[in-house]
This record gives structure tokens, C-alpha cells and sequence, in this order.
């Protein structure tokens, strides 16, 4: 096959890959709040155009044909804004928290949006992988590779405290049981001395085999890279095995058997699908990837507190699965860019953030209840149309 | 113990206690008629304690000194508006999504509470601050010993009582009251008995809000301060104590409220070197709880049909 | 396939518009003076905001009046971020001085909790700053770091005169509540050792979250050991809360507080409990300065909103050297950490708060304690309040 007739197939899924990243690139580079004012609504009339014509179609289309080829493309995208903006710290600071956050959302995804089971403690998790990380960096020397294993292992086993309640009980009962957990530990990170109350804990940057990542990357005499760029690359790779993990799951039996309980328990199990072991490995798996990505954070932060860990927080990520179209990973990444690069970008409604983002979720729930990138239908095989 | 110091122990449990009923009767009722839980309620309460302050604040400034008469103007403004808004909210927001599953209507009450949390924090002159609540109760006190009784604790207790006891009248007295346990029984039969549905829900939610409001003003009174997070505690703690008493049962979520301020106040008790953990406590044991009876104390009755 | 390219050709036409806008916004035409950006952090909402207004407008006006000085070199823009008392919020925003290489210098922090976790932040982004209202002494004592220095002083000496004057009164027993933070942890260890120094004895203490409801627990217990006096180490809004539920419960003790609660906020929050309360400040009031005629006055021209409240003077203070640093060294920061660090001694600066000389953790020395009581919904020096003169009594005196 020639290259040529390689090539163009794929040229749609390249074109708009490159044009989102350009347009992501001006949308941090721009500082007047009118010109992101304008950006944002550029964005918003180019992608209603490309519905409307058909190009976003055609995109998709490609895309689900090369699941591959995606990948690769975001991959390229994240390292282009990177190289972009390599001594810009506060850019990648938000590149990177934007990596963390869709990590820890894909542990969600697998609890809300394959099995159902509820999770309203998100927060709580995700700061569990932070508290593990303080605590091992700073006490012991156990290889920081190991801490952000170690982060998510301590979510899923602090996590399995919960299985029982969890799966005795149905919707809003089981919602309350996360619910009063997630204030359950942050009230008890307050109390608690040992951990740093209210005060909180500083944590060690991370360090991989003498390779300190809180120092900027100086080559030569006149180059020097951020710091955060070595957040970022580490970041992708761990993002690149959860997402790849994640599809994965879907795309298997387990995928179906979580799909199946979902959408009917009682019919699942009559079907002899064991409910107790499925809501087990969803709920422990999500909260691995969601403790993972807390461990991160919190090396890359450098400082975690309780109100990191508020009932709100656990909200803005269940708002995050839910904008960017449940149980579509694709769909969280979208969303988390918003949630994340918007407010901090547009200075103006910085401090409205959280009522936007509640009055958002409203809407969307009210009227487009399967969020902005909603699912597509289960296909066994890529790029495999009914003839 | 010293008894003087028992009797005080008590006496703030039992005001907690009456406070975390008042909140817990609201969500049994939507829970009744809907079987869908109203996130927000914890909210509205905080949003009717605020309505209760803008009411006062609003009288002194027209020059109306009297505290009995800012004190009913306050109850009168503050539950009517919670109670029109409980009702707006059941329109709007939980009876379009009868159909969709309970994660969603359990989402859109949570978000609606962050957004009137947020309107109030934002909006309200200095909202992020704690405001200050006026004592508009007469302040005697008569000290026994180690126990301190003050004349405007026991109103409130008395007020907070004879709300229930309203409620509880409303619900098994009155022909709305039937209508409402209709409803929550079986909609569908009660439809056909020539009940309007709508309307019992949104009057059921106009109850629930109504309530609401009243408790926070009770709140406000004896924390003399309100403050736009208030709600958000206090509407889990109150939800706490329906699921344990039984969500749809109006004993079992007074009898819950009061058992979660005793968990509290027994944590305090029993373990004086660690008051600080009495939330962690209760919470902790509303977990347990959920695992051992996972629909509450009192269960529904009907099993899971398929 | 023309419908297609239809759509291609609109969204490239609509990127260029909008990288017209974007640049066009971005490329202001450039003033005469070169523009220098300089930061404030203080907690601008929650309870303890009325202090981080006043600081805001205080370096607010510091800025002002340098823009309007003919004869600076520079012009300068103030970046302001809220912290909201909260520890990771403040490493938030410092993160975003800090990442920000505009930014040359700040001035931060009122929240003693805050600033301590923000001082690692600093000196990793190299970004030097001065402390203007926050009180623990680690602070500046605690690290070696050259980028942090403090203008206003430290909680020890506070506590010092705290202790020496209440048992001074006469006073005998004492209960202990203070938040759990750095803060008050910080307050309680050294109220306790200077308390103990002077015979007075504590009979109970507790610690509490910085956003506690319910106090009845805590106050239950205190009221059946039958204390003198309660000491709070926190700041205003528990403050207020334990305040009114002392007298819900019968608490019939004194209320001494410290520099967390002097603020307005904490008057209007307890309303006519108020009344008696003491607290100590290290500093003199804002009126008796220097410079404090001048600051009130040009303050007032403004017309801010907020009131500069009792650590106003010092953010203004914090802020004036930086710009005269920076008029003296250009704006970078290795410079300007530089220049600050050699404040002291014979080189020390004038200021509205009288001189201002950092020692070798770059903290200024603060020699004045003012002993503060509420009068008639003031906070009133104590010699010349009416307690003073004896004309009324504190409790249980």
C-alpha cells in the first residue's frame, strides 16, 4: 500500500487533531480576557459548523475506524503544547493537572459509567493516593515509582472497607454511603494530628533513580525546560496504560458483563452474571486509578491539605464524567480541558466556577442528559459497518 | 457524672436532635411521593435561614424594633419563599426527570444545591462570611448546678416540637394529608382514585421546603449564625437520619434525628479525649448501619420488583 | 465534498479571526514607563476576609500613589490572588506568583497556616516576598530561606505580654481552645510556656478544626471546671462562634483572644457579646505610627470600601519596599531578594511603621505590644478604655 493511499483515509482525523491543537496552543498563549472571550466562542460556532456540515462525522468516523491512530495523535498534541511552552511553568502546571484529572476521572468511569455502581467520594479517594504519597516520601525510601503504585493500592484497599455497605445497598442508599464516607474522611484528615489537621502535609517532589523531578531540566548552557515538564511525560505514560486499560475493559467480556449489569442487576444475575464480583472489581479498580492519580498530584503539588478533599471537589469530578458524555473516555478528556484550562484561563468567572460548572450539569442533565460526548454503540469489531 | 452536667449533655442533644428531625422529615416526604432524594434540601434550609436574616435585617432598617414581630415576619417570609421554591424546584427539576434513572435526579439535587450555595456565597452583600443571627428570644437563663437552661432554648425546642407534631397532624388528620400518603403508597392507584398527582407533589414539596426554611431560622437562632456552607453538613446529616430511620416513614426519620444527635453526643461522652472524632463516629456508624440494614432501620416493605 | 471543505475553510477563516482578535487584545501600545507586575496574597473571602481587604487595599494604595509619583521609574500593576485562608489554596496561588516570571515580587499572607505552607513555594520559584500580616514565628525562623522576610512580628512576644498582663489582672485559671492548624498550635505552645512562667495554671485544652459548628462539647466541659479565663487561639470566625455558644451554655469566664481576632468582623459577628473581650497585638495601633496619620489619610482619599483594619499599615508598609526595592535594583527578582536582605542595621528602611530592619531570617523587629479590649463595639487600647480607668470590670474580677 502506498502511502499516499494510507494517508488520505486519515486525513480528516489529522487535519482537526492539529487544528485543536493550534487552537488549544492560542487558547493559552492568549492573556487579554476579551480575546479569550473570542476564542472560546470561536471554538464554540467552529465545532456547531462541523456538526452542522458534517465534518465532525466524517472525523468521527475516522477515528473510530483507527483507534490507533488517535492516540497517537493526542499524544503528539500534549507534546506539542509541551515543547510549546517548555519554561512556561504555569501552562504546564495546567497541562499536567488537566493529565492527572482525566486519569483520576477514568477510575470513575469504570465505577459510573460501565458498572454503576455510585461513588461520591471521588475527592476522597483521589486524596487518599495523596496522603500515601506524603506520608511515604517523607518517611520512608521507598522508590517514588513504587509511592504512586502504593497511592492507588491504598485507595482500592481503604476503598474495600466500603465494598460491603456498597453492595448491599441500591442507588441512593449506596450514594449515602460514599457520600458519608467522603465527609467521614475529610473531617477525619481535620481532627487528625498525626496526619497534619488542617494544617496539612508538604510532599516530596518525586525522584526516580536519582533524576529529580522538581528540578527544571537544564541542557546546556541556554536551555532550561520547566519542571513540570517531567510531571507531564510521566503523567501521559501512566495516562497512556490507564486509557489503554480502560478500553480494554469495554471492549472485552468483562466490558459486557459490566455493561449488563448496569443496565439491569436483577436481569444480569438471573442471567448468571455474579453482580458481587463485578461491582467488586469495578469499584476497587476505579479507585486504584483515581488513588494513582492523587499520588501524583500530590508529587507534583508538593503540598496537599484537607480542603483538597472537600464534598465539592468529589463533585466536580462526578461532573466531569457526566459532561463529557458517561462512560466515554474520550468524552473526559474534552471535558476535563474545560473544567480545568476555562476558569483559569478566563480570570472573569474564575470565582463562579463552581456555580457554573452546578448550572451547567443541570442543563445537560435536563436536556442532553448523555453529555457532550455521549458513548457511541458497542462495536465488537473497528471499523466494522452493518453492509 | 455530676447530673447538672449530664442534664446539659442532653439538653444540647436534644436540640441537635430536633434540629436533624425537622431536616430528615423533608426528605422522607419527597422520598414518599417520589422516591427520588432531594439533594439540595440541606440548602434550601440554609437559603431559608438567609431569607429569615434578609427579613430582619430588611424590618430594622424599615424600623420595625419589636422582636416578636420581626421574629413571625421572619418565619412567615422565609417558609413561604422556601416553600414556593420547594415547589418550583419539584416543577422544574425532579418532575421532568421522573422517567430518567435516580442517578440523574440525585445529580441535578446535588448540583442545584452548589448552585444556591454558591448563588449565596457570591451574591449575598459579604456572603462568604458568617453572618451574624440576631437573638430575637428573650436571653434569661436559670443555672442549676453544671446545667445552664435558657428561656429561648426551650422555645426553640418547643417551636422545633410542635412543628413535628404539625407535621404529623397534617400527614395523618387531613384529607391533603391522605392524598400525600395515597401517593406515596402507589401512584398509580391513586390516580385512578382522582388524586392529581402534580399537585400533591408539589405540595408535598412545598411542605418539605417549607420546613426546611423554619428549621433553619431555628439554626440561626441557636447558633446566633448563619453561614452559606451550613446547609450542606446538615442536609447529610438530616438524609443520615431518614436512610436510618427508614426513607417514606415520618417516625422513622424523627426517631433517626434524634438518634444521630445521641451518636453524637455519645461520642463526645464516651470518648473525652477524642470529641473532636464525633463526626467521624457518626458517620461511621451510619455506614455500618447501611451495611447491616441496607434500607434502613425500618425498611420499606416492598421487595425489589423485577 | 464541497460541503466539506465548506467546513474547512470556516473553521481556518474563524482561527485567523480570532488569532487577530487574540493578538490584537494582547499587543496594547506600550506606555512610557515600563510595566512592572508585583503581587498581593491575603484571604480576600471566608471569614478572616476583612483583614485580607484591608491589606489588599493597603498595597492597593502603596501602588497608587507609586504610579502617581512622577519621579518612579516604573509602572506598576498589582496582581491579586486570594487565599482564602486556606493552606492549599494559598500554594495554589503562590504556585501562580511563583510560575508567573512577570511577577517580581509579593507581598502575602495573613493566615499564619497559609504562609507557612507558602515559604517552600517561594523559594522554589525564587520569588522574593514579604509577609504583612501572618504571625508564626517558623515563618521566617523555621527555614534559611533568603527569599521570605516579615514586616510585621511574631506570636512570642504577643503571648509574652498576654500572659504577664492577664495574670497581672489578677486572673488565676485558665481553659485553652485553638484551632488545630500551625497557627494555633503555635499560640497555644507559647501562651502555655509564658502563661506557666507567671504561675498561671491551665486546666484544660482543646483542639478544634479551623471551621468547627458546634462547640457545645467542648464548652460543656470547660464550664464544669470553672476556668477564669478562656483563651482562643484562632482566629475571628470560630472565634465568633465560641463566643456566642460560651454564653448559650453559661460559660461565665473571660474571653482573651489574640492577633486573629482583632478585626471589625469579629465586633459585628458577636455583637454586644463583644463587649470585654481582650486581645493583644504586636505593634503599635495604626494611629499612633509614624506614619499612621499619613496611611489613614491618603487611605481615605481612595475610598475603599473596606476599612484597613489592624494589619492595613503593614501591607502597605510590605508593599512600599518592594517598589522602593525595585526602583533602586530593576525588576528581578535575584536583585530585589538581594537588596531586601540587606534591610537592616545602618541600611534599615523608613517606613510608616517606623524603621524596618530585617535580622538574618529576614524578620523585623517589632519591639511594641498593644493590649487591646472592646469598648462599645471598638477595639479600644487598653489604657485608655474604661476598664483601664476602672470605670468598668472585666468578668470575674
Amino acid at each position: 500500500m502506498s502511502a499516499r493511499a494510507w494517508l488520505v483515509p486519515l486525513l480528516p482525523g489529522i487535519v482537526a487533531a492539529a487544528g485543536v491543537t493550534v487552537y488549544v496552543i492560542l487558547l493559552l498563549v492568549v492573556e487579554s480576557q476579551v480575546g479569550i472571550a473570542a476564542l472560546l466562542v470561536a471554538g464554540v460556532i467552529a465545532v456547531l459548523v462541523a456538526a452542522r456540515f458534517g465534518a465532525a462525522a466524517r472525523v468521527g468516523a475516522v477515528f473510530a475506524e483507527r483507534d490507533d491512530i488517535l492516540n497517537l495523535l493526542v499524544i503528539l498534541a500534549v507534546l506539542t503544547v509541551t515543547g510549546f511552552f517548555y519554561e512556561d511553568h504555569f501552562v504546564l502546571l495546567m497541562v499536567a493537572t488537566v493529565i492527572i484529572y482525566v486519569i483520576a476521572c477514568l477510575g470513575l468511569n469504570l465505577q459510573f459509567g460501565y458498572s454503576g455502581v455510585l461513588n461520591f467520594a471521588g475527592a476522597a479517594f483521589f486524596g487518599i493516593g495523596c496522603y500515601t504519597a506524603a506520608v511515604l516520601t517523607k518517611n520512608t525510601g521507598v522508590p517514588h515509582l513504587v509511592v504512586l503504585v502504593a497511592g492507588g493500592v491504598m485507595a482500592a484497599l481503604i476503598g474495600s472497607f466500603l465494598l460491603l455497605p456498597v453492595l448491599r445497598t441500591h442507588s441512593h442508599y449506596s450514594a449515602v454511603v460514599t457520600i458519608a464516607f467522603g465527609l467521614l474522611f475529610k473531617i477525619f484528615l481535620e481532627v487528625n494530628d498525626t496526619l497534619g489537621g488542617p494544617q496539612g502535609l508538604r510532599v516530596d517532589g518525586m525522584n526516580v533513580l536519582g533524576w529529580e523531578f522538581n528540578d527544571n531540566i537544564e541542557i546546556g548552557e541556554n536551555f532550561e525546560a520547566s519542571f513540570y515538564v517531567n510531571y507531564i511525560v510521566v503523567g501521559l505514560i501512566v495516562l497512556g496504560f490507564a486509557f489503554a486499560f480502560v478500553r480494554r475493559v469495554e471492549r472485552s467480556w468483562i466490558g459486557l458483563n459490566l455493561d449488563a449489569m448496569r443496565l439491569d442487576e436483577t436481569a444480569a444475575a438471573s442471567f448468571g452474571l455474579n453482580i458481587t464480583r463485578w461491582k467488586i472489581t469495578a469499584f476497587t479498580l476505579g479507585n486504584f486509578l483515581t488513588g494513582l492519580a492523587g499520588a501524583l498530584f500530590a508529587m507534583m503539588l508538593g503540598f496537599i491539605a484537607p480542603t483538597n478533599f472537600t464534598f465539592g471537589d468529589s463533585l466536580i469530578l462526578v461532573s466531569i464524567v457526566l459532561l463529557g458524555g458517561i462512560g466515554n473516555p474520550w468524552g473526559l478528556v474534552v471535558a476535563t480541558v474545560m473544567l480545568i484550562i476555562v476558569p483559569e484561563k478566563l480570570q472573569a468567572i474564575q470565582e463562579y466556577r463552581f456555580l457554573l460548572f452546578a448550572a451547567m450539569v443541570i442543563l445537560i442533565l435536563l436536556f442532553r442528559p448523555e453529555g457532550l460526548l455521549p458513548r457511541p454503540l458497542r462495536t465488537y469489531i473497528p471499523g466494522w459497518k452493518p453492509k | 457524672m455530676d447530673i447538672g452536667l449530664f442534664a446539659q449533655y442532653v439538653m444540647n442533644g436534644l436540640m441537635l436532635g430536633m434540629m436533624y428531625a425537622l431536616v430528615a422529615v423533608g426528605f422522607t416526604l419527597f422520598f414518599g411521593v417520589m422516591d427520588i432524594i432531594n439533594f439540595s434540601h440541606g440548602d434550601v434550609l440554609m437559603v431559608g435561614a438567609f431569607g429569615g436574616l434578609a427579613t430582619y435585617l430588611g424590618l430594622t432598617f424599615l424600623g420595625v424594633e419589636n422582636p416578636w414581630v420581626q421574629l413571625a415576619a421572619a418565619f412567615a417570609v422565609a417558609t413561604s419563599a422556601m416553600a414556593l421554591m420547594g415547589a418550583l424546584i419539584g416543577k422544574f427539576l425532579v418532575l421532568p426527570l421522573k422517567k430518567a434513572p435516580p442517578l440523574n435526579t440525585l445529580l441535578i439535587t446535588l448540583m442545584l444545591g452548589t448552585v444556591l450555595r454558591e448563588t449565596i456565597r457570591l451574591f449575598y452583600p459579604r456572603g462568604a462570611n458568617p453572618q451574624r443571627f440576631p437573638s430575637l428570644l428573650p436571653t434569661d437563663a436559670y443555672s442549676f448546678g453544671n446545667f445552664t437552661l435558657r428561656v429561648d432554648n426551650m422555645m426553640l425546642l418547643a417551636a422545633g416540637l410542635l412543628a413535628i407534631i404539625g407535621i404529623h397532624l397534617l400527614i395523618n388528620r387531613t384529607k391533603l394529608g391522605l392524598a400525600i400518603r395515597a401517593v406515596a403508597q402507589d401512584e398509580d392507584t391513586a390516580k385512578t382514585m382522582g388524586i392529581n398527582f402534580t399537585l400533591i407533589v408539589l405540595v408535598t414539596f412545598a411542605i418539605g421546603s417549607g420546613l426546611a426554611a423554619f428549621a433553619g431560622i431555628l439554626h440561626g437562632l441557636y447558633y446566633s449564625e448563619v453561614n452559606f456552607g451550613m446547609g450542606l453538613l446538615l442536609g447529610v446529616i438530616g438524609f443520615s437520619s431518614a436512610i436510618v430511620g427508614g426513607l417514606g416513614n415520618i417516625y422513622g426519620a424523627i426517631i433517626g434525628g434524634f438518634l444521630f444527635a445521641a451518636l453524637q453526643t455519645l461520642g463526645v461522652l464516651a470518648m473525652p479525649f477524642a470529641s473532636a472524632y464525633k463526626d467521624v463516629f457518626a458517620f461511621g456508624v451510619i455506614i455500618l448501619i447501611m451495611a447491616w440494614r441496607p434500607t434502613g432501620l425500618i425498611s420499606e416493605k416492598i421487595s425489589e420488583r423485577v | 465534498m464541497t460541503k466539506s471543505r465548506l467546513t474547512q475553510f470556516a473553521v481556518a477563516a474563524l482561527t485567523v479571526v480570532a488569532m487577530v482578535i487574540g493578538f490584537g487584545m494582547g499587543s496594547f501600545p506600550a506606555s512610557a514607563k515600563e510595566k512592572i507586575k508585583v503581587g498581593f496574597i491575603g484571604p480576600l473571602s471566608g471569614g478572616t476576609s476583612s483583614n485580607g481587604l484591608g491589606g489588599r487595599n493597603s498595597a492597593d494604595l502603596a501602588v497608587r500613589l507609586r504610579n502617581a509619583d512622577p519621579k518612579a521609574k516604573y509602572s506598576y500593576e498589582l496582581l491579586v490572588q486570594d487565599d482564602e485562608c486556606k493552606p492549599n489554596i494559598g500554594v495554589q496561588a503562590a504556585t501562580k506568583f511563583g510560575a508567573n516570571k512577570n511577577v517580581i515580587a509579593a507581598a502575602t499572607h495573613y493566615c499564619s497556616a497559609v504562609a507557612i505552607s507558602t515559604v517552600d513555594v517561594y523559594h522554589k520559584f525564587g520569588l522574593p516576598i514579604i509577609v504583612w500580616g501572618a504571625v508564626l514565628p517558623d515563618i521566617t525562623y523555621g527555614n534559611t530561606y533568603k527569599e521570605v522576610h516579615r514586616v510585621n512580628g511574631t506570636m512570642i512576644n504577643q503571648n509574652e505580654t498576654a500572659a504577664k498582663f492577664m495574670r497581672g489582672l489578677g486572673y488565676k485559671t485558665w481553659a485553652i481552645i485553638h484551632d488545630t492548624t500551625d497557627y494555633g498550635k503555635g499560640h497555644d505552645k507559647y501562651f502555655t510556656k509564658n502563661l506557666e512562667a507567671n504561675g498561671g495554671k491551665i486546666l484544660s485544652r482543646f483542639g478544634v478544626t479551623s471551621d468547627q459548628q458546634d462547640f457545645s462539647a467542648e464548652l460543656t466541659k470547660i464550664k464544669s471546671m470553672n476556668p477564669d479565663v478562656l483563651y482562643f487561639g484562632g482566629l475571628t470566625p470560630i472565634g465568633i462562634r465560641i463566643r456566642a455558644q460560651m454564653e448559650k451554655l453559661g460559660v461565665k469566664a473571660q474571653f482573651q483572644g489574640t492577633s486573629g481576632i482583632v478585626s471589625d468582623t469579629f465586633i459585628e459577628g458577636a455583637g454586644p457579646l463583644a463587649e470585654g473581650v481582650v486581645a493583644f497585638r504586636e505593634g503599635a495601633p495604626t494611629e499612633k505610627l509614624p506614619g499612621g496619620k499619613f496611611f489613614l489619610e491618603q487611605y481615605a482619599k481612595q475610598g475603599y470600601k473596606d476599612p484597613p483594619e489592624a494589619y492595613g499599615a503593614f501591607a502597605f508598609t510590605a508593599m512600599s519596599l518592594i517598589l522602593d526595592t525595585i526602583e533602586a535594583v530593576g525588576p528581578d527578582r535575584k536583585k530585589v531578594r538581594k537588596a531586601l536582605n540587606k534591610v537592616s542595621g545602618s541600611n534599615a528602611a523608613d517606613s510608616i511603621t517606623g524603621k524596618v530592619d530585617f535580622d538574618d531570617h529576614g524578620q523585623n523587629t517589632i519591639a511594641v505590644i498593644t493590649k487591646y479590649v472592646v469598648q462599645d463595639s471598638k477595639w479600644t487600647v487598653w489604657e485608655d478604655s474604661a476598664y483601664a480607668a476602672g470605670k468598668r470590670k472585666l468578668k470575674g474580677m
